[in-house]
């Protein structure tokens, strides 16, 4: 009965089932068989979920300063698994950024940013810029006293770059000041322009790992005499898949036990006693506070300039010099990274 | 085996025209959609700065030295009018903006501390808005100020006149 429909299709579409499998079963090396080794997976996996349950969100949000909070109170209180739905996109944005941060971690420890990784360390760097910008967009749209001196403080942030500030501030609100059509530009970021970009960026991330193939390692308890590779299908997607289960089962929780709430109304003329952004931002918040606006923009983007080009610069160190002082420079960073945050964190002001 | 040296090939009439339109049409197509860029980017662009207007505030007689009145424009932003001086001139008052001139969040009074605070980044201010703490002091900024006018003994602010709709 269904032997004519697959004729029909084959002559359509020429592509076998053994075809198939031979474009998707890259050879693996051994160590993916590792959990911690699939930490690139996750994020494309929570990417995903946060595409799906955008769009369900996007149903019922307003992006306006009169409708939005009242829109997003709407779907939280009233439309049917509207909480669960937000929840899961607020709880998969916070894992995302964590996962992101710590497959960048993996990444730079184990020196798989070098050559001839480095465009696609570049990339990645992009991909962890989109990931936050999207993550402040997000919260930028719920319009309580957080979304409404975010976006205040963020687009000042862009006002302190010297020559292109000014106009990327006007760009980003849409005037001077928060106005009116300022929420429809944080939404289209949010919702268009960031996802758009991110999808064009895992799309060359993706290519040039199936092109260099995943960087292998070998550990000192593997048996050097076994098969140094395993396959991409099924073994590697069943791996995948469980975490994405795993991962669903993680969010279902989180969703339901701490779910996305809302903060007081924003009120564009009284900025709350205690204000604090996201925990992926508190460094930034920190490092604000400690130093002036131009400097701490300046030296913030000068840092993440050096991150963007850290594998030239590690390739010039080691030529010079041979060692592993990328590691240390590696750990003091990440200390000092989580040493500003749970200051920020454990402070009212 | 000798390789035969090749010379380089003369040009010809028919070689550079087909280069010229080449390049001729590489040029139209940028120009075409390098102008659809620029529209779009103007169109993106805000059209226009924030539209301000003076507004009455006070008789100068009624306005003692040494004192000073709240208030608010109507985009809603609070404004402290103060007077420190009795020459009967403008340069008499001060009209300090609550937006903290560090990354624009609203700064509030402090009756205990006589100081503005910015809950945002720890910016503090003295009564005259001058930054005493925080990161607008290590950048030397102060409270923004407001124009003032006096005319014919009335005492006028310019502010803008939009702000948000409710």
């Amino acid at each position: 009965m269904f032997a004519p429909v697959g004729r029909w299709f084959a002559e359509r579409v020429p592509i076998g089932g053994q075809q198939l499998l031979e474009l998707t079963n890259e050879p693996v090396p051994n160590h993916l068989k590792r959990w911690w080794w699939c930490l690139g997976g996750t994020p494309a996996y929570l990417f995903v979920v946060q595409i799906l349950t955008g769009i369900l969100l996007a149903f019922y949000y307003e992006p306006a300063p009169q409708t939005a909070y009242d829109s997003v109170r709407y779907i939280t209180e009233e439309a049917s698994f509207g909480w669960f739905l937000r929840g899961l996109h607020k709880w998969a944005a916070t894992l995302m950024v964590a996962a992101v941060v710590l497959h960048q971690m993996r990444v730079y420890f184990t020196g798989a940013y070098r050559k001839p990784r480095e465009i696609n360390w570049m990339i990645g760097m992009c991909l962890l810029v989109c990931t936050l910008l999207v993550g402040f967009t997000g919260y930028s749209l719920v319009y309580e006293q957080l979304s409404f001196w975010g976006a205040t403080v963020g687009a000042n942030i862009a006002d302190n770059v010297p020559v292109l500030g000014p106009f990327a501030k006007r760009m980003l609100l849409a005037g001077d000041v928060y106005n009116d059509r300022t929420l429809s530009r944080f939404f289209i970021l949010h919702a268009a322009i960031l996802p758009v970009a991110m999808l064009v960026l895992i799309g060359l991330h993706l290519t040039l790992i199936r092109l260099q193939g995943v960087t292998e390692f070998q550990f000192a308890d593997e048996d050097r005499t076994k098969p140094r590779f395993f396959n991409f299908f099924p073994d590697h997607l069943l791996s995948e898949l469980t975490i994405g289960l795993v991962l669903m089962i993680v969010l279902s929780v989180l969703a339901t036990v701490l779910p996305a709430s809302m903060g007081p109304r924003a009120d564009p003329f009284t900025t709350p006693e205690v204000i604090k952004p996201e925990w992926f931002f508190y460094v930034a918040f920190r490092w604000l506070k400690l130093f002036s606006g131009t400097f701490a923009v300046l030296s913030m983007g000068l840092i993440v300039f050096l991150m963007f080009l850290w594998p030239f610069i590690d390739a010039r160190m080691r030529k010079h010099r041979p060692s592993e002082a990328s590691v240390w420079i590696g750990i003091v960073a990440t200390l000092t990274i989580i040493a500003l945050t749970v200051w920020e964190a454990a402070v009212a002001h | 085996m000798s390789h035969e040296q090749v010379p380089p090939s003369e040009p010809t009439r028919r070689g550079f025209l087909g280069t010229f339109s080449n390049v001729g049409a590489a040029a139209g197509v940028a120009a075409a959609y390098g102008t659809l860029g620029a529209m779009a980017a103007r169109y993106l662009y805000p059209a226009s700065k924030r539209a301000l207007g003076w507004m009455y505030l006070a008789r100068e007689v009624d306005f003692a030295h040494g004192s000073s009145l709240s208030y608010r424009t109507p985009a809603g932003e609070r404004v402290t009018v103060a007077r420190q001086g009795s020459t009967k001139q403008v340069e008499d008052f001060v009209a300090l903006s609550s937006t903290c001139p560090h990354l624009g969040c609203q700064v509030h009074w402090e009756v205990a501390s006589k100081r503005f605070f910015c809950p945002c980044h720890n910016g503090v201010f003295d009564a005259s808005g001058k930054a005493t703490n925080g990161p607008p002091a290590d950048a030397g900024q102060s409270l923004g100020r407001y124009a003032l006018k006096l005319e014919a003994g009335l005492l006028y602010i310019e502010v803008p006149l939009e702000g948000l709709s409710s």
